[in-house]
């Protein structure tokens, strides 16, 4: 039997790779590009910008907080734009979920200890608060259902992309 | 190229130029800066027995009693900071006395301690009064690191007064203890509560770093030093 074209599982995969790649795209940028200030400081400053709201929340080393707020932008983008195109969607969206669930465990962390820290989840300054935890947890619910729905929809191909029946000869 | 392929890359495209549009787009007016808030808060009433606020590189209402290095550093650091706050005394007991030692000691920052007593710390603002005092009697350093590291003891008890006369001589703690009785300094603190709420300082401890291009770095929460000297690195000239 042939699967409709649009299903529950389809519109919950479309809808989350659409949002959650516009996420990730738009905080690697505007942790790079900080257009929350003015004048913008360069690429370097934003960076170290970015280490310091990594290391407010006391979980990595200087050195680590340092590296990931070098890279971690990068693959924002990066992981945000392989999500949008849908090239092995499983893969990446598995990374993502991963990614979104280590940010849900640092925010998790960080408003159980009552740290006042800013979330730094777009760069600009935003108190971490209960509002910030359950934004972080419906996005990486998002990000399980997303990734959930990619591998059943992996065992049942889309009717427009499926092989078509051999014809009788 | 197939149905799905188109399908899947029209979102890409659209939201790739979405965000092309923002980052073009973005206005670049000053918002809500740090340095123009505090500018802008500048109008209240001054202490008459205070030292006259002081100005340097565009920060305004600084108490020179409560500010330390060369007022030519490229750098000038405001840090807004409770007494009673256990990040503002982790804050202050290991990465602020080592950007003292290797940058405001070396006339490379100018460092200003901003009291922002919270409402929900009951001894924070006594504290405040107290240290206050002590700065200008020029026993800022040693009363706030005696406030700082026995925050425990007097935060249970509220013996802010004992902490502090137990680094100063008796005829220091007289003066200490008039200037606060008489509460002639109490509207610098509350001066600087306000500048804080102008910024706005949501947190404490938060240090707002300006360049003396005009550029302010605003850091909330305790950050260690490795990474705040990867920042003061680039900025300091």
């Amino acid at each position: 039997m042939e699967s409709a074209p649009f299903n529950f599982r389809r519109l919950v995969i479309w809808f989350g790779r659409i949002v959650l790649a516009a996420i990730f795209i738009y905080a690697g940028l505007a942790k790079m590009i900080r257009w929350d200030m003015h004048p913008r400081p360069p690429i370097g400053i934003a960076t170290s910008l970015f280490a310091l709201q990594i290391d407010s929340y006391q979980m990595l080393p200087a050195w680590a907080s340092l590296q990931v707020a070098r890279w971690l932008p990068w693959a924002e983008i990066a992981v945000g734009l392989l999500l949008l195109i849908g090239w092995r969607l499983r893969i990446w969206s598995t990374i993502v979920t991963l990614i979104i669930g280590g940010f849900f465990a640092a925010v998790v962390r960080a408003y159980a200890l009552h740290l006042d820290i800013n979330c730094g989840c777009f760069a600009k300054p935003e108190p971490l608060t209960g509002f910030t935890v359950l934004r972080d947890g419906a996005l990486f619910l998002l990000a399980v259902l997303m990734t959930v729905f990619a591998f059943q929809e992996a065992r049942k191909p889309h009717p427009w992309s499926a092989p078509s029946p051999e014809q009788p000869s | 190229m197939n149905r799905r392929f188109i399908l899947a890359s029209a979102p890409t495209l659209a939201l790739v130029s979405l965000v092309t549009l923002i980052t073009v787009a973005a206005p670049t007016t000053q918002k809500s800066g740090a340095k123009k808030s505090l500018t802008a808060a500048g109008g209240a009433k001054t202490a008459p027995a205070a030292q006259a606020p002081i100005t340097v590189n565009g920060v305004a209402n600084i108490d020179p009693t409560k500010a330390f290095g060369s007022k030519n550093a490229s750098v000038t650091m405001e840090i807004f900071s409770d007494f009673q706050c256990p990040a503002c005394k982790q804050l202050f007991t290991t990465t602020t006395q080592r950007v003292m030692d290797n940058y405001v000691n070396n006339n490379k920052v100018y460092l200003i301690h901003r009291d922002f007593p919270l409402p929900m710390h009951a001894y924070s603002r006594v504290a405040a009064s107290y240290s206050r005092a002590a700065a200008h009697i020029g026993k800022c350093e040693s009363v706030e690191l005696a406030l700082f590291q026995n925050q425990e003891k007097w935060e249970m008890n509220g013996d802010v007064k004992g902490t502090v006369a137990a680094v100063l001589t008796p005829a220091e703690m007289k003066k200490v203890q008039e200037l606060v009785d008489g509460k002639t300094l109490e509207a610098l603190v509350e001066k600087d509560k306000q500048l804080g709420q102008a910024v706005p300082v949501n947190q404490t401890p938060t240090m707002i770093i300006h360049t003396r291009d005009g550029q302010s770095y605003p850091v909330v929460g305790f950050v260690s030093y490795d990474v705040l000297k990867t920042l003061l690195d680039q900025i300091v000239k």
